[in-house]
C-alpha cells in the first residue's frame, strides 16, 4: 500500500486489565478500507485484549488509534462506534433477551431515521433473520447468532470492522459461509480486522495478516506469504507442508480457554 | 370442608391478590434497578414512604384527587432516587455492588428520618369517602381495595408497554442483557441507569401510596414491607421483571395466608423464609435467567 494512511491504524497501543495491567504491550495493527487482514496467534497473546483496546472497552494506556485520520484512542466505546467502528466481540456479541429484530435496531441508534430502510436491507441479505425476526436471539444456533451480529454491526455502516474469532464453534460449513460474507464486506470497501483461530482458512481469504505472541506483534505481511512461513506453519497451522515437527505443534486454541 | 373454613380460605387469597398487586410495584421497582445498576437498592421501602407522602401533600392538605396524588407521588419518589444516585450511590460503584448496597442502607435511614423529622410519627390518612365493603359472593372487598388493585395493575401494563413498545425501554433491557455490547452500540450507561432509577423509584412511590391508601402513612410504611418487597424480587429472579411480578403475588397470598393459619405476628416470616428457601434451593428464583 502506498501514499494515504490505511483507514484504520492502531500503533504502540499498550494496555490491559485492572488485575493485568500490562496484557498487550505495544501492538500495531492496521486496515485500509477495502482490505481484509487477518489477526492470528497463540490462545492468551492478547488478541482479543488488542481489539477492546481499539474499540475502546479498555482503555490504552499508551499508542495511538486512526480512524479515517481522528485519534480516537482513549474515547469511548459509543464515541469510537459513532466515528465509525463496528466491533463484534469474540463473546456475548448479541443481545439474547431481545428479539433479532430489536438486536437489528440496536445496531442502528446514531441514525434512527435509516432504522427500517437498513433494516430491510438486512433482512434481504440474510434471509434466515426473517423468519426469526420476532424470536429471541438467544434461541439462535451458533452460525444464526454469528451473522445476527455481524448484521448488527453493520446496521451502523461503519468504516472499520473488527470481528473477534466469528467462526469459533462453528460447523466446518458455517464457517465456510461466514468466511465469504466477511470476504464481502471487505469488497464493499470497509476495512476489516478479524482475529481467528481457524488460521489457514482466514489467511486464504485475507488480503494481509499479522500474527501477536505474548502482548506483541510477531510477524506480519499478505496473508500467503504469512500462510507459508515456515516458522508460522510450525507454530500455529500444524506444519503440514513440512516434516512433522520434533516437538508438538503449540495448539492454536485449546478449549476453555481463557475468553 | 366446613363452609366457613372454605371461606377464610377464599378471603385470604382475595387479599393475598390485591396485598400483591401492591407490593409488585415497589418489587418491580428494585428488580429493574438491580437488573440495569447490578446492585440491590434497599432504599426502595424508603422511597416509597416518600412517595406517599408526597400523595397525602397534594391530596390531604391541597386537596387534588387521589389521582393526582399517585402522579406526585411517581415524581417526587423519582426524583429523590434519582438525587440520592446521582450524589451519593453513584460515587460508592467503584467499590462494588456490596458498597452500594450498604450505602442505599444509609440512605433509607437519612430519608426515613427526613420524612420523621418533616411530617412527624403520627399516623397520617388520606382524603377518602367513606365507603362500604362490598359483598362479592362469599368473600367483601372494599371499594378502595379495587381501585387500588386497578391502579397497580394499570400501572404494570404502562411499564410493560415502555419496557417492550417504545426505543427507551429497548435499551434499557439491552443494558441489562449486555451492558458491554450495549455501550458499544451507543447506549450511553448512564443516562440509561439514571432514567431506570427514576423509573423504578416512581414506580416505588406509587407502590407506596397505593398502601396508604389501603393503610395510613407513617414514616414506616415502606420500611414494613421492604423484606416483603426483597423476597418478591428474589423469588422471582432478580432482575426479572415478570419475575417480580409473579414473586409479589406469592408472597402476598403466603403472607394472608399466614396471617389466617398461624397469627399476624408471623407474617413478617413469610419474606425470610422464602429468601432462605430460595437460596437454598434456587438461587435464581423462579424466572431468573442468572444466578444471583
Ligand atoms: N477480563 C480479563 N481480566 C484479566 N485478565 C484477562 C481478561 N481477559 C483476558 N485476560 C488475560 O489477558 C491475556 C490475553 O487474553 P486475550 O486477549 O483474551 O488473548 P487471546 O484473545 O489472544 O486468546 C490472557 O493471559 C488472559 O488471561
Ligand atoms: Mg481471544
Amino acid at each position: 500500500m502506498t501514499g494515504a494512511a490505511p483507514l484504520l491504524q492502531a500503533e504502540g497501543i499498550v494496555g490491559g486489565y485492572a488485575s493485568a495491567e500490562q496484557v498487550v504491550k505495544g501492538v500495531a495493527l492496521s486496515a485500509a478500507a477495502g482490505e481484509l487482514v487477518s489477526v492470528i496467534g497463540p490462545n492468551g497473546a492478547g488478541k482479543s485484549t488488542a481489539l477492546k483496546l481499539v474499540a475502546g472497552l479498555l482503555r490504552p494506556s499508551a499508542g495511538r488509534v486512526r480512524l479515517g485520520g481522528e485519534d480516537v484512542a482513549g474515547r469511548s466505546p459509543q464515541a469510537i462506534a459513532r466515528a465509525g467502528l463496528g466491533f463484534v466481540p469474540q463473546e456475548r456479541n448479541i443481545f439474547g433477551a431481545l428479539s433479532v429484530a430489536e438486536n437489528l435496531e440496536m445496531g442502528c441508534l446514531f441514525e434512527r431515521g435509516a432504522m427500517r430502510a437498513r433494516a430491510a436491507e438486512a433482512y434481504a441479505r440474510f434471509p434466515m433473520l426473517v423468519e426469526k425476526r420476532r424470536a429471541a436471539a438467544r434461541s439462535l444456533s451458533g452460525g444464526q447468532r454469528q451473522v445476527l451480529a455481524v448484521a448488527m454491526a453493520l446496521m451502523a455502516r461503519p468504516r472499520a470492522l473488527l470481528l473477534d474469532e466469528p467462526t469459533a464453534g462453528l460447523s466446518p460449513r458455517a464457517a465456510s459461509e461466514l468466511f465469504a460474507l466477511v470476504r464481502g464486506i471487505a469488497d464493499a470497501g470497509i476495512a476489516v480486522l478479524m482475529v481467528e483461530q481457524n488460521a489457514l482458512e482466514s489467511l486464504a481469504v485475507s488480503d494481509r495478516a499479522y500474527v501477536l505472541v505474548d502482548g506483541r506483534n510477531h510477524l506480519d505481511g499478505p496473508a500467503a506469504a504469512v500462510a507459508d512461513d515456515p516458522d508460522i506453519r510450525r507454530l500455529f497451522l500444524g506444519g503440514r507442508t513440512h516434516p512433522a515437527p520434533a516437538a508438538a505443534p503449540v495448539p492454536f486454541q485449546q478449549p476453555g480457554g481463557f475468553p | 370442608m366446613p363452609e366457613d373454613v372454605l371461606q377464610g380460605w377464599l378471603q385470604a387469597l382475595l387479599n393475598g391478590v390485591v396485598s400483591g398487586s401492591l407490593l409488585a410495584l415497589p418489587a418491580l421497582g428494585f428488580s429493574a434497578i438491580f437488573a440495569v445498576l447490578r446492585f440491590p437498592n434497599f432504599a426502595v421501602g424508603a422511597l416509597a414512604t416518600a412517595g406517599a407522602y408526597a400523595a397525602w401533600v397534594v391530596n390531604a392538605r391541597l386537596g387534588l384527587p387521589v389521582g393526582a396524588g399517585v402522579a406526585a407521588a411517581f415524581l417526587v419518589a423519582a426524583l429523590v432516587g434519582v438525587l440520592l444516585e446521582a450524589a451519593a450511590l453513584e460515587r460508592l460503584g467503584r467499590g462494588g455492588a456490596l458498597m452500594k448496597a450498604i450505602g442505599s442502607l444509609a440512605m433509607a435511614m437519612v430519608l426515613e428520618n427526613a420524612l420523621r423529622f418533616a411530617f412527624g410519627n403520627d399516623l397520617q390518612a388520606f382524603d377518602l369517602p367513606l365507603a362500604r365493603d362490598m359483598l362479592l359472593g362469599p368473600v367483601r372487598i372494599g371499594p378502595q381495595q379495587i381501585n387500588n388493585f386497578l391502579v397497580a395493575i394499570a400501572v404494570m401494563a404502562a411499564l410493560w408497554a415502555f419496557l417492550a413498545l417504545t426505543p427507551l425501554g429497548r435499551s434499557m433491557r439491552a443494558v441489562a442483557d449486555n451492558p458491554d455490547l450495549a455501550r458499544l452500540k451507543g447506549v450511553n450507561p448512564r443516562r440509561i441507569a439514571l432514567i431506570t432509577v427514576a423509573a423504578g423509584a416512581g414506580l416505588c412511590g406509587v407502590g407506596g401510596t397505593l398502601i396508604g391508601l389501603d393503610t395510613a402513612i407513617d414514616p414506616l410504611l415502606g420500611g414494613r414491607v421492604l423484606l416483603s418487597v426483597f423476597a418478591a424480587a428474589v423469588l422471582g429472579g432478580l432482575g426479572s421483571i415478570p419475575g417480580a411480578v409473579a414473586g409479589a403475588f406469592v408472597i402476598g397470598i403466603a403472607e394472608e395466608f399466614t396471617v389466617l393459619a398461624l397469627s399476624p405476628s408471623y407474617r413478617m416470616a413469610v419474606g425470610f423464609v422464602v429468601i432462605l428457601a430460595v437460596l437454598t434451593v434456587r438461587p435464581a428464583g423462579l424466572l431468573g435467567s442468572r444466578a444471583a
